[in-house]
């Protein structure tokens, strides 16, 4: 069976009980059950976790490539400065869908730009906690699953 | 949910897919991603209109045109999303959900094509899946319809 991971970053662990007109209402527990139920529905595994430390990310991405085909990542705030995680995701060789919650085109600029857009095999952002819910599909149908 | 309608837009150059510039935009012409969508459309029961356009002012025409005719709007507005204020200001003005997409990681490619006019103006975006970014824009839209509904 293919597995997949889905990592979320900094700040995540707070979804549902912050700025809830830009997030929805959905916490994360309720996004990682929405998460494991598309992913019985489509025959793979899923693990789901959360950090709020860019290096317990890189650590996790590094051992992607032995134990998962691909990762939903939702990178929070770092995906627009971290060039460190940046490189742990171009280096796996294994894909790496990105994901946000909000539409960050319609938000400050310094969000319009991702360091991390262009190691990814595409982005799905703005549709809630249905944008990890969308990332797995594409990452299960990029593996023919 | 039988009565939604959707309208799937795709903007300049998108009739010559699976024509030219197969590495970027793979081997699949439009209407065999038409075909694709619309098996996607009968499987979630509802009805597809599909409109594609190599002029600016036809496309800002057409989505003038779906006002109170269709739910909401899947756009693939090809090179217009990276410079046409005209096609923003028409999916501003409609007031009806659109969802972006794109064939290609826009976003590995040419700096000019890093900027979309159209997002802001968008519920979100889709990019970087082949044909199926509009398999997966479809899906969003419905749920998001779905989502409106219940509130």
């Amino acid at each position: 069976m293919k597995k997949f991971l889905a990592i979320s970053g900094p700040n995540l662990n707070l979804l549902g009980t912050r700025k809830t007109s830009i997030y929805k209402e959905s916490s994360l527990d309720e996004i990682h059950a929405k998460l494991r139920k598309k992913a019985a529905e489509l025959g793979v595994g899923i693990d789901c976790e959360q950090y709020n430390s860019e290096g317990d990310i890189i650590d996790r991405m590094q051992q992607v490539p032995d134990n998962y085909a691909g990762v939903v990542l939702n990178a929070g705030a770092l995906a627009h400065y971290s060039y460190s995680l940046r490189s742990a995701i171009g280096t796996m060789l294994v894909p790496c869908v990105e994901v946000f919650m909000s539409n960050v085109h319609a938000r400050e600029e310094f969000r319009h730009k991702s360091v991390i857009a262009d190691v990814c095999v595409g982005t799905i952002s703005g549709f809630g906690a249905n944008s990890y819910v969308l990332a797995l599909e594409a990452l299960a149908n990029l593996a023919g699953v | 949910m039988g009565s939604r309608r959707i309208a799937i837009i795709n903007g300049p150059n998108l009739n010559m897919l699976g024509k030219r510039e197969i590495g970027i935009y793979g081997g699949k012409t439009l209407e065999q991603i038409c075909d694709e969508i619309r098996h996607e459309g009968e499987r979630q029961g509802i009805t597809l209109e599909f409109f594609q356009s190599n002029v600016e002012g036809f496309i800002v025409d057409y989505i003038h045109s779906c006002a109170g005719k269709i739910q909401g709007f899947v756009i693939n507005a090809g090179a217009f999303t990276h410079y046409s204020v005209a096609l923003r200001d028409a999916l501003g003005a409609v007031r009806l959900p659109a969802i972006e997409v794109h064939i290609s990681n826009i976003y590995k490619r040419e700096p000019f094509r890093h900027l979309s006019y159209i997002a802001p103006v968008c519920a979100g975006q889709v990019c970087g899946f082949g044909s199926y970014s509009y398999i997966l824009g479809l899906r969003a839209l419905l749920e998001l319809l779905d989502e409106t509904e219940r509130e």
